[in-house]
């Protein structure tokens, strides 16, 4: 069968061909048994899916989209200032803490060792996951919008 | 029913995107309450999968809230609105196909539903519906893409086009082996 009358075929079916289109594909459909039975074949599904429509949800739950919404997209905020505030708090506590521990003759040796060494490991696990979810998202085809 | 009446609006729809690129949320809201059905009906045909649906939709409007300064006022709404909600769609597929090993679960409750009034032709349709679902999830995204369009957001050839930024000859040709492919599982031939 032509590629053009399966594309018609299509059109046929959903009432979306032109007259002229019509007219050719009903001239082919009248001497074609493939096309006729194909024809059969697309009306009995398009009956199928006729039949069919989505499951709602309730009404209460889309009277809740937009808060449910909205609320989300003051978290998406929240995130942002905890995480920044967090690291701002984090350092500096982490900068004193250290100051203090190496200018402190009376500091014990096993916490001027071990403090970093914990701070050291904790950067690294952090660094690592921080790279895992990089790479992950480079890898992510479709989280950038396109076309 | 999506009509040619959600792509007249697309003027005002991106209108509103450029106001919400300005903070301005009641902007938001009313792009939010004008497409949210929309939204959540391309994602449940898509997912087949109500709450998943319904996640999708709600993060979709978040994206477009976060990017809607790079929005291109040029370009109408529904085809970038819809390739963000395609794309978190192909996106959840994958995680959930890596995660579970399987596309679809067909134990879910049903998303599609019959309309028939004689009990006898209920039954047979929701056998129907079972098939449709499961057959739907075998599809390839690109072919239930297209059958959800049309079949079950009823958009016109034209629509369809303009969605999915193709020409209308391909949405017919694309529209013929979807359906082909999606009879062949469904044994109706």
């Amino acid at each position: 069968m032509e590629e053009k009358y399966r594309e018609l075929l299509a059109g046929y079916v959903d009432g979306e061909l032109t007259d002229p289109e019509k007219l050719d594909f009903e001239r082919e459909l009248s001497h074609s048994a493939e096309l006729r039975a194909e024809l059969h074949e697309f009306m009995q599904l398009k009956e199928v899916t006729n039949a069919m429509r989505y499951a709602d949800i309730p009404d209460a739950v889309w009277e809740s989209y937009w808060e449910s919404l909205y609320r989300k997209t003051e978290r998406g905020l929240g995130w942002i200032l905890f995480s920044v505030g967090a690291i701002l708090v984090i350092g500096f506590g982490l900068y004193h803490a250290f100051y203090e521990l190496f200018t402190d003759p009376d500091a014990p040796l096993w916490l001027q060792i071990g403090l970093p060494m914990a701070t050291l490991g904790a950067g690294i696990l952090l660094v690592s996951y921080i790279r895992e979810r990089l790479f992950a998202r480079k890898r992510e085809r479709y989280t950038e919008v396109e076309k | 029913m999506t009509s040619e009446k959600e792509f007249e609006s697309m003027n005002s729809d991106s209108a509103l995107v450029m106001s919400i690129g300005t903070g301005d949320k009641t902007a938001f809201r009313k792009l939010v309450e004008r497409h949210k059905k929309t939204a959540y009906g391309m994602a449940l045909g898509l997912v087949g999968n109500r709450d998943d649906a319904f996640d999708i939709s709600q993060e979709a409007f978040l994206r477009v809230y976060r990017s809607a300064r790079s929005f291109d006022q040029s370009q109408p709404f529904l085809p970038w609105f819809y390739t963000i909600i395609a794309n978190l769609c192909r996106t959840w597929l994958r995680r959930r196909t890596a995660r579970d090993h399987r596309t679809v679960d067909l134990d879910e409750a049903s998303y599609l539903l019959v309309s028939a009034d004689d009990p006898e032709e209920a039954l047979v349709r929701k056998e129907q519906a079972a098939r449709l679902r499961a057959a739907l999830m075998q599809l390839s995204f690109a072919d239930r893409e297209i059958i959800v369009l049309q079949h079950f957001r009823n958009l016109s050839y034209d629509e369809i086009a303009r969605t999915l930024g193709i020409p209308r000859g391909t949405v017919m040709s694309r529209l013929y082996y979807a359906r082909k492919r999606l009879a062949r599982l469904m044994g109706t031939n």
